[in-house]
């Protein structure tokens, strides 16, 4: 007898559909699973025998073969437990198969029977396409997010049973957890003085730039940072998906729902390549760059991270997404971050004051572990310093996260009038017709090219950035030469924010 | 064969025929040798080669046979298995490659004012003219991380001295030093002295070859060390000793509290060597240690009339001093002042003219600068990246200031 269920596997961020072949005949005892499973999913054997058995249920002492469809997609992971052992009572006739008609199953199997959450489950759910989906109850909240009704949340395999024989009605979905209390995002009034580094927050939040702050240790890098979240927009409804589909396929944990809230991640400099990119042995798990999508990704410590790694952002920088390929195949997944970075000017932290004891090599090494071509791709260079105590005791009270964030909200309206999400995105004809020079500009420009300030890919960005400007000013349509002036401040050149120049 | 060679690399005064003139080559070799040997500190030396034909000195440490209240006979042993193993040849030619000269105080070449010195220096080695002794001459040291200002400073205080006929000292190192020397070349009138710390081939900081190459060109390039020496840390103090010993006058541009300059200070003071110190900001802590010079009583200097009156060479009197940039030029951020006072100032829009006079503190970051202005950021960045079109503002690291 053959029965055939409906699951999902997780490549990528991506759920695919597997359909789970259950042959159940006459002939010596055995019970093998072919179809490119890996070896969690190979191991489904013993866990499904131990789980039926420990359920009351009868394991058929026949010949068992499962087969996982398509066979050339490898498949991964436990989540196919409960739709094999679903499938051998039912191949077995012990469930009739037309309550399994059309119904997707997924989910893990405990020895005891228990359903267990699987994840990347709004991913895996969203593949199994318009069909009642049966999960395990802790899975049941991020499942409704795309199925909505069509969830049955199970505790166990026993319970599972007894709904399709009939002979219980199905569970209900366990009470939504109370709202846990998510930390507010920390807000810019906590920093005093930084006006210059609060502004460059705000073109970045506001045309999406990528920003790289440089300063001694104790400016407050790190701070100013992290209260980038807090200027940007909320999700829009597909970010929202996507960035909790990477989340679950990620393994991180979700907040009760969709994750509206743009992420912030922020790795560690020791971080590999395949943490940073997306990574493992056969098929690629998302990458931090990817946790960061539709989010910021910061990098404390900009010079201590491998030139290898940082070279590995070019890619994700240009085109908002990575792709990976392993030995099981190539996987893209998305990575439209805004990338903050901070370094300090050079080794020993002080550069720029005379305090600074690095010798000019170490500070030329130290320079030179960014490249050029990677520099080149952050928009918004800006020195950061401690605060002169003297100006902070008189500094008007700091203007907050929300004042800022309505700015930026209306910076990308902005842009979307213009086609696109942020003015960073503008390419080509897009960005000539939006952001005309007027004469005055284009000198600006021509004299900066001239100087050797700016190479071609840097003259578009700068006129990208100059566009936020106009925008976060009153938003006329030709770019000023005060605009572009402003844009190429806020663009120093890396040598000139580290120590003095030696002559 | 080597010698031969050498001899026309390495003459002596008047060389009457070839056999005087191998003989001073040699005498060149063997010195560069015996500064090469371990532990030959420059008093050992001194005591060995004040009265003595470095070849003579050099067949002795051969044969091990040093005097005794010049070298113990342990070291007597380990310089005679140095020497022995020497190759002298090489040597002749590695100094030929260079076009360095070996001097003792038996040359009649070694400037006057080393074998004096009160810790001379027995052994130098030189590449370009010998130092005219006669002429004034004026050390300008200070801190090799300065600032955009302290760096023009120089500049000007060594073309003008060398203008006006004033040997320019210096050490050739990043920052005060190399720009002085800059300065002094680009006046191309008085000769120039370098003195460095390490060997005559080892050039250090390695950016200032083409300045090593242009002072042993148009002046005189001076080291103690011998070939092959590494820059190491000690060699700098013994450096700034020879720096003040061939000086009339120090003149200190900008300098942190403790450091080298300091250092080179503390020699002029032993050797009663006039000290004179370029006054700063008093936010500018690469001007912390000038300030307290001249708060020590040290002579200020607002100008190269300044030098050139401490070197009897004007009188106080007779120029015009520092107010008016008049023959020696005022030091400092003068000629900016000037211009915005008068036509510069109508093509400033009243947020430029608010920064300058901001700036007019001394140099300050931009964050500040920002706050002080009390004016939206984009506008005070427009206005700051205008005022450096202008000329008229500087960007050094992190900081803001007066060009």
């Amino acid at each position: 007898m053959l029965a055939t269920i409906r699951s999902a596997t997780l490549v990528g961020v991506w759920g695919h559909p597997v359909s789970v072949e259950v042959h159940v005949a006459d002939g010596l005892p055995g019970f093998t699973v072919v179809g490119l499973p890996d070896a969690s999913c190979r191991e489904a054997r013993d866990r499904v025998r131990a789980a039926i058995i420990s359920s009351k249920l009868k394991w058929p002492p026949k010949r068992i073969t499962v087969n996982l469809a398509p066979n050339d997609m490898p498949k991964s992971g436990a989540g196919l437990d409960l739709a094999v052992a679903v499938g051998v009572l039912a191949a077995d006739e012990q469930v009739a198969p037309a309550a399994l008609k059309n119904m997707g199953v997924l989910g893990q199997l405990g020895l005891d029977g228990s359903v267990r959450p699987v994840p990347g489950a709004l991913p895996l759910v969203d593949a199994i396409g318009d069909a009642p989906v049966v999960v395990a109850s802790r899975d049941s909240a991020v499942a409704e997010l795309v199925a909505r009704e069509r969830v049955r949340p199970v505790n166990n395999l026993k319970e599972m049973f007894e709904a399709l024989s009939g002979a219980a009605p199905w569970p209900e979905p366990p009470p939504a957890p109370a709202p846990r209390r998510v930390a507010p995002e920390p807000d810019l009034c906590d920093i005093a003085g930084q006006p210059l580094a609060r502004w460059a927050l705000e073109v970045a939040a506001a045309g999406g730039h990528h920003l790289l702050l440089v300063g001694p240790p104790g400016a407050g890098k790190t701070m100013l940072a992290r209260r980038l979240v807090g200027l940007l927009p909320d999700l829009t409804p597909q970010e929202s998906l996507e960035v909790t589909r990477v989340h679950s396929a990620a393994g991180l944990s979700l907040p009760d729902g969709l994750i509206t809230r743009p992420p912030f991640r922020a790795p560690h400099h020791s971080s590999s390549m395949a943490a940073l990119v997306g990574g493992g042995t056969h098929m690629a798990r998302p990458g931090e760059v990817s946790a960061a999508t539709s989010g910021v990704l910061f990098l404390d410590e900009l010079g201590e991270f491998a030139p290898s790694v940082l070279d590995a952002l070019r890619q994700p920088l240009e085109e908002g997404r990575i792709r990976v390929a392993r030995s099981r195949g190539m996987i893209e997944h998305p990575a439209r971050f805004l990338l903050v970075a901070a370094m300090n000017p050079c080794p020993c932290g002080a550069g720029g004051t005379v305090g600074c004891r690095c010798a000019p090599a170490a500070l030329a090494r130290y320079q030179r572990r960014l490249s050029g071509p990677f520099v080149d791709r952050l928009d918004l260079v800006v020195r950061v310093d401690r605060p002169d105590p003297a100006d902070l005791l008189d500094a008007r009270p700091s203007v907050s996260s929300a004042e800022v964030a309505e700015r930026v909200a209306a910076a990308r309206a902005e842009a979307r009038k213009r086609g696109v999400a942020r003015n960073a995105d503008l390419q080509g004809s897009a960005l000539e017709q939006h952001a005309p020079l007027s004469a005055e500009a284009t000198r600006v420009l021509r004299s900066a090219l001239d100087e050797g300030r700016l190479s071609a890919r840097g003259l578009r960005r700068v006129q990208t950035v100059a566009r936020t400007i106009r925008d976060l000013d009153d938003g006329g349509r030709e770019l000023r030469a005060q605009d572009l002036l402003a844009a190429l401040s806020l663009r120093m050149r890396l040598d000139s924010t580290g120590s003095m120049i030696h002559g | 064969m080597a010698e031969a060679q050498a001899a026309q690399r390495v003459p002596a005064p008047a060389p009457s025929h070839a056999v005087e003139a191998s003989e001073a080559a040699a005498r060149g070799v063997h010195a560069a040798a015996l500064a090469a040997l371990p532990r030959a500190s420059s008093g050992r030396l001194a005591k060995l080669l004040n009265h003595r034909d470095p070849s003579e000195v050099w067949s002795q440490a051969v044969a091990g046979e040093l005097p005794g209240w010049a070298v113990d006979p342990d070291l007597a042993d380990l310089w005679r298995i140095h020497a022995r193993d020497r190759d002298l040849d090489a040597l002749a030619e590695q100094l030929a490659a260079l076009d360095a000269w070996v001097t003792t105080p038996l040359s009649p070449d070694h400037p006057p004012a080393l074998i004096d010195d009160i810790d001379p220096a027995p052994i130098l080695f030189r590449r370009g003219r010998v130092p005219d002794d006669s002429a004034p001459a004026a050390a300008i040291v200070g801190t090799r991380r300065c600032t955009p200002t302290g760096r023009s400073v120089a500049m000007e205080l060594g073309s003008d001295l060398a203008a006006a006929g004033v040997t320019v000292v210096s050490g050739l190192a990043l920052g005060i030093d190399g720009a002085a020397h800059r300065g002094a070349l680009a006046a191309a009138a008085a000769a120039v002295v370098g003195v460095v710390g390490s060997g005559l081939d080892r050039v250090y900081p390695r950016g200032n070859r083409d300045l090593w190459d242009e002072v042993a060109a148009a002046g005189t390039l001076l080291s103690e060390a011998p070939l092959g020496a590494e820059p190491e840390g000690w060699r700098f103090p013994a450096r700034n000793r020879l720096l003040v010993a061939l000086a009339d006058v120090v003149v200190v541009v900008e300098s942190k509290r403790a450091g080298g300059s300091m250092h080179t200070v503390e020699e002029a003071v032993r050797r009663g060597v006039v000290v004179m110190a370029v006054p700063g900001s008093v936010r500018n802590p690469a001007a912390q240690g000038t300030n307290l010079l001249l708060s020590e009583g040290c002579p200020p200097v607002c100008s190269s009339d300044d030098v050139l009156v401490a070197l009897d060479l004007a009188t106080a009197g007779t120029v015009g001093g520092s107010a008016g940039g008049t023959a020696g030029g005022a030091v400092g951020g003068e000629p900016a002042a000037a211009q915005t006072g008068d036509a510069g100032a109508r093509s400033l829009d009243p947020l430029q003219k608010r920064l300058l006079r901001l700036l007019d503190d001394g140099p300050v970051s931009l964050d500040a600068l920002v706050l002080r202005a009390a004016s939206p950021v984009p506008e005070v960045l427009v206005a700051a990246e205008a005022l450096e079109r202008l000329g008229l503002l500087a960007r050094d690291g992190a900081l803001v200031l007066r060009a």
